[in-house]
């Protein structure tokens, strides 16, 4: 039996990361339902850290088990791109949690939940089979509806878990379509063997292969949120919990990148000339959509949704312009960049909005005054999504920009500079908000708790240091062999 | 020394440093920290250029980051060009920083002014030290921020807010053009060193198209940052900014970076013929139509901005007509004489108690001697008048755009100089000569910075009794204390030393560039380049030129001190022209109409068709899906449905456009 042969090693820190899930869990229940329980979240907090160093220490070498569950450079940095972040939202989260008006939030529930998300979102990335891919999709699929509505008497809350559910199933349903076309076709699940199968496939069933591939794209490009499948993520971002919000537009979208990379590159990696254009369509309406709208926004919720579906649509533009390692580079660069310059931003976000009561864009007014370490790293963060130099945001359009122009997608590249140049105007009004009006009233002095001070600083000194310093992380990347793990 | 280039832009950055962490502790003592940091830089940079007068371009860089096969640097470098332009930045920078501690005296974020002070001169030596394009662009960047930051200081006025707004968002447009020129040129050449970029045009390695489109891109970037016509919107309004700042970045340096960037990428627009015909008419339309506009203006700061925006254009002319040291000469010239101007401005605002307009002001000749003397002397470098600054490289640009150029613009110059001369005269006359106007009436068109600044902080004060700075803020004498009713005096040695400074440097500049010395500037300028024979002026058009600014005096001086014509002679005989001007050729409107408000249109377009178009659409089709989605339908309004079909539709939509456009059907 290959599987008792396989190196299991390679599975240690989701196994570890699945027993301190269950362990939290019982913690939880173990010392009663109500009251503050921080010491969960440190306790969340630290699983995933230990969990991040064993990534470190036993996904440094490449292998695989029985080329199902994978383990290369690419599935090494996105688990550490999805443990940090989950981290990172946990620490927004126990100042959220800790809050009187939430006292009836199930810390342990959330805690375990959002660990479990990790996993499924580690699974996702470390696949090379279409039913492991699934099995962790679903698995972070279905602990995001539940973390969506965990404000279980909020209406709004209720309702975005709904409307994610449906429509995430719907998307699941999509994916699963899909995937039924190339196991038809090629009698595997495994992508590697799919990939080598395709080319010739595509001569003789074009029209199979292609419905297969769209399919796919259909339901991945509603986890990412991309147009025109970006109908949820507004209503679900507004009405969910801000730190799930967080979640949902970092996490759960940079996983969704990175199975869109493996099943793509892999799976339909010879076919490459056949959907790149498609692919580059795609981009250029969502980029364009993603920012207009987010110009008519004046609930920070929304109005983060669309700049986050803009976002998704710069994070496309490589996949359709760049083959092989450089684009996955450039698309790991702007994927860490937009971990850190999101969080931060939503970390803020969501401490500006507790506090004031209302998610309305005149929340964040007169906070220079009111905090001004927040507001000046709040402005890094904007401007860094905006695309201003000296932020790693900058960096990462401006590598994505050259390989688009390099790979003669010159439309494309100008789409992407004008587009960005129009997300100046929404980001500003933030800046405007923060800087140039007074505070509300009764907006007094806000207190920063430490968890959420750990967030912001952390966010603001990556987010600048990469943008002065891209060698540092670029470098690295540079000897990846992305995803060579046969 | 030359190798230590690197510590003038650090000082500064230091003094920023410095002042973000203790700035508030030092309050007005902020101001020595920047005064110390830019004498220091000034010192460097007058060592530097006299080692680099001797010596040799000097290049230091270092690895950045590697992109597949190319390497990108940083570092800094020291040519003829830069280290002329280090010179003119730091020694406007230090004596903007000097006159700013009596400006910005009893402002109470005067700590917070020295410091973005401290971050702009950073950004713009960093800017001119740049070695490579991409550099560039970072700094670019950077002072288009402290640009946004500092017009924006007295951010509780409205218009100084809208106003930073604008000057940003305007000079990204630019910055569109500039990004994706330089990285076709990467493209291309793999690099983004000037040196690389030269060598490659000029060994024909890039075809004449991709010449033309680049030159044409990074030429919108200057167009943008020096305010040329059709983006040129941006700068008067940034007038709303303390008048330091408009000295220092929205005449001297700044907005002098686009015209450096033209310089820089020289060999580039050369090799372009349709290039620099478009370069050299922009610069003519440019200077001739900010020209008309500064006649009519009322607004002592707006008349001086659109007089820069008309001499930048007078310097893209000259570069457009293959003038390279005639528009970087008028470049240096003009950086004095205008921040002189503009400072000289600075003292009367201060002295009439944060006053603007040219119709409350006159006989300040008397009253403040030293203001009025250097800003005569300024108003005649400008005009162009022997042997002042001004009439050297004016007439090196008029040569130029005669000898290279065409009729037109030599006449579009000549006119264009006329005006110049007339309207800084009717400036002149307006503010210094004849009666005070503003002594005893409350003044209806006063524009009081401070005046809404304290309203604002008053109400401020009182929503928000913790603040401290606001509340002292509400305590420091506002106008009023000053007294409106007291005649305006000279201001103390720390406004007038920097006039006087400048003054000096307005009359003698233009002496590096004598033709008598066989033109030293031009000398240091062009060695190492290969950019042609440069065009000289000949005695008649010399004359000429005198001439015409001679009678642009003469006008202002029948006009406004002897009263021989009416004032508002022209005013009544053409009063559409007159009205047409004063409404800036209703340019802001237009935009709005034609830019502002599609692009709302365009973003409210989408967001209906995610709201209402998409529900309406579903509701038409989805009739049959009701029965099943009515339970949820009533409670979430049917959207949730909506959405999934749109999913649904959207797949189908999609796919079946691949399809058809990719053929899979056949």
């Amino acid at each position: 039996m290959t599987a008792f042969d396989a190196n299991w090693s390679l599975m240690t820190p989701e196994i570890v990361l699945a027993a301190l899930a269950l362990l939290v869990f019982t913690i939880d229940f173990m010392t009663g339902i109500h009251g503050k329980k921080p010491f969960i979240g440190r306790l969340s907090v630290l699983s995933l850290l230990v969990t991040a160093v064993l990534v470190v220490v036993t996904n440094s070498t490449s292998g695989s088990i029985a080329e199902v569950f994978v383990v290369d450079p690419f599935a090494m940095v996105f688990k550490l791109i999805i443990l940090i972040g989950v981290a990172m939202v946990i620490l927004i989260s126990m100042n959220f949690l800790d809050r009187e008006r939430n006292a009836e939030v199930y810390q342990g529930e959330y805690y375990s939940i959002m660990l479990f998300a990790a996993l499924g979102a580690m699974i996702m990335v470390s696949s090379a089979d279409l039913i492991t891919l699934f099995i962790g999709l679903e698995i972070l699929s279905i602990s995001s509806y539940v973390l969506a509505g965990f404000k279980k008497y909020s209406r709004p809350s209720t309702e975005a878990a709904i409307k994610y559910v449906v429509l995430g199933g719907t998307a699941s349903a999509f994916i699963l379509y899909g995937m039924s076309f190339l196991y038809g076709l090629t009698g595997s699940t495994s992508l590697l063997e799919i990939g080598q199968a395709i080319p010739m496939l595509f001569e003789e069933y074009t029209f199979v292969v292609m419905m297969s591939f769209l399919f796919m794209l259909a339901g991945f490009g509603f986890k990412i949120s991309i147009v025109p499948f970006h109908m949820w993520a507004p209503d679900v971002y507004e009405g969910a919990p801000t730190p799930v919000t967080a979640f949902l537009s970092v996490v759960s979208k940079l996983a969704g990148f990175g199975i869109i990379l493996r099943v793509f590159f892999l799976g339909f990696g010879g076919v490459y000339q056949e959907w790149a254009f498609i692919i580059a369509v795609i981009a250029a309406i969502t980029m364009i959509a993603g920012n207009f709208i987010a110009l008519t926004q004046t609930n920070v919720k929304r109005l983060m949704a669309y700049s986050g579906i803009a976002q998704a649509g710069y994070l496309l533009v490589p996949v359709a312009t760049v083959v092989g390692d450089v684009g996955i580079n450039m698309i790991v660069f702007y994927s860490v960049a937009y971990l850190m310059m999101t969080l931060g931003a939503f970390a803020v976000i969501t401490l500006v909005t507790e506090d004031t009561g209302t998610s309305d864009l005149s929340s964040f007014a007169g906070l220079y005054q009111r905090a001004p370490y927040l507001a000046i790293a709040m402005t890094v963060f904007l401007v860094s999504l905006a695309g201003l130099p000296l932020t790693a945001g900058f960096i990462g359009k401006a590598y994505i920009f050259f390989g688009a122009v390099a790979g003669e997608m010159l439309w494309l590249a100008i789409i992407m500079i004008v587009t960005s140049v129009i997300s100046f105007f929404y980001y500003f009004g933030f800046i405007k908000q923060m800087f140039m009006t007074d505070p509300r009233p009764n907006d007094k002095e806000l207190a920063v708790p430490g968890s959420m001070q750990t967030v912001v600083t952390v966010s603001l000194a990556v987010t600048v240091i990469l943008g002065i310093l891209p060698g540092l992380v670029l470098d690295i990347f540079n000897t990846f062999n992305w995803m060579a793990f046969f | 020394m030359i190798q230590n280039a690197w510590l003038i832009p650090v000082f500064p950055l230091i003094a920023f440093l410095i002042l973000l962490f203790i700035g508030r502790f030092l309050k007005e003592k902020a101001s020595y920290v920047g005064i110390a940091a830019l004498a220091l830089s000034f010192i460097v940079s007058v060592l530097v250029l006299f080692e680099r007068i001797g010596g040799e371009t000097y290049t230091f860089v270092i690895e950045w980051i590697t992109f597949g096969e190319s390497t990108i640097t940083m570092g800094y470098e020291v040519t003829a060009l830069n280290a002329m332009m280090l010179i003119v930045v730091t020694l406007v920078s230090l004596v903007v920083h000097i006159f700013s501690r009596e400006y910005m005296h009893d402002d109470n974020r005067i700590h917070v002014f020295y410091s973005y002070l401290g971050l702009f001169s950073f950004s713009m030596l960093g800017l001119v030290l740049a070695p490579n394009v991409l550099q560039l662009f970072i700094f670019w960047e950077l002072v288009g921020l402290c640009s946004f930051l500092l017009v924006g200081f007295w951010y509780f006025k409205p218009e100084a807010a809208a106003a930073a707004k604008k000057a940003f968002l305007t000079t990204r447009i630019g910055d569109v053009g500039l990004l994706l020129g330089l990285v076709i040129l990467f493209n291309q050449t793999g690099s983004f060193d000037y040196g690389v970029i030269y060598a490659a045009v000029e060994n024909g390695l890039i075809n004449d198209t991709l010449i033309t489109a680049t030159a044409l891109l990074i030429f919108l970037g200057a167009v943008g940052k020096s305010a040329q016509f059709p983006l040129h919107v941006w700068l008067p309004d940034a007038m709303e900014g303390p008048t330091p700042v408009s000295a220092l970045i929205h005449a001297a340096t700044m907005v002098a970076a686009g015209v450096y960037l033209v310089g820089v990428m020289y060999p580039l627009f050369l090799a372009s013929s349709t290039a620099m015909t478009v370069v050299a008419y922009t610069g003519a339309i440019t200077a001739f139509f900010a020209a008309t506009m500064a006649l009519v203006m009322t607004d002592i700061k707006r008349v001086l901005a659109y007089s820069t925006i008309s001499q930048l254009g007078f310097m893209i002319l000259a570069l457009g007509t293959a003038g390279y040291v005639a528009g970087l000469f008028h470049l240096m010239t003009h950086a004095f004489f205008k921040a002189l101007l503009f400072l000289g401005a600075g003292s009367v605002i201060f002295a009439v108690h944060h006053r603007q307009d040219i119709r409350d002001m006159g006989g300040l000749w008397s009253k403040m001697k030293i203001t009025s003397v250097t800003f005569l002397i300024g108003a005649l470098a400008i005009a162009g008048v022997f042997p002042l600054a001004g009439f050297w490289s004016k007439e090196e640009i008029l040569a130029s755009a005669l000898l290279n150029g065409d009729g037109f613009l030599f006449a579009i110059a000549l006119i264009t100089a006329f005006m110049t001369a007339f309207y800084m005269f009717r400036l002149f006359f307006k503010t210094f000569t004849g009666e005070y106007r503003g002594g005893d009436h409350d003044d209806p068109h006063a524009d009081d910075p401070r005046v809404d600044a304290y309203g604002a902080a008053d109400v401020a004060e009182a929503d928000n009794p913790r603040d401290e700075s606001m509340d002292k803020e509400a305590h420091v004498p506002p106008a009023e204390d000053h007294g409106h009713h007291h005649s305006p005096e000279e201001n103390s040695g720390f406004m007038t030393l920097p006039l006087i400074v400048l003054a000096s440097l307005a009359v003698v500049a233009g002496l590096v560039n004598l033709p008598f010395m066989g033109y030293p500037l031009e000398g240091f300028l062009t060695e190492g380049l290969n950019l042609g024979s440069q065009p000289h002026g000949a005695l008649w058009l010399a004359i000429l030129s005198l001439a015409v600014a001679g009678s642009g005096i003469a006008l202002a001086w029948a006009m406004y001190y002897k009263g021989a014509i009416a004032e508002d002679f022209f005013a009544k005989k053409a009063p559409g022209v007159h009205n047409l001007l004063l409404n800036k050729y209703y340019l802001d409107e237009i935009y709005t109409a034609v830019f502002v408000r599609p692009t709302v249109a365009i973003g409210r377009f989408f967001w209906e068709m995610d709201k209402s178009i998409v529900d309406g659409m579903v509701n038409l089709i989805g009739r049959s899906t009701s029965s099943t989605g009515r339970s949820f339908g009533r409670r979430h309004n049917g959207q949730l449905q909506t959405y999934g079909l749109v999913s649904i539709l959207g797949g189908i939509v999609v796919i079946a456009l691949a399809f058809v456009l990719r053929g899979y059907f056949g």
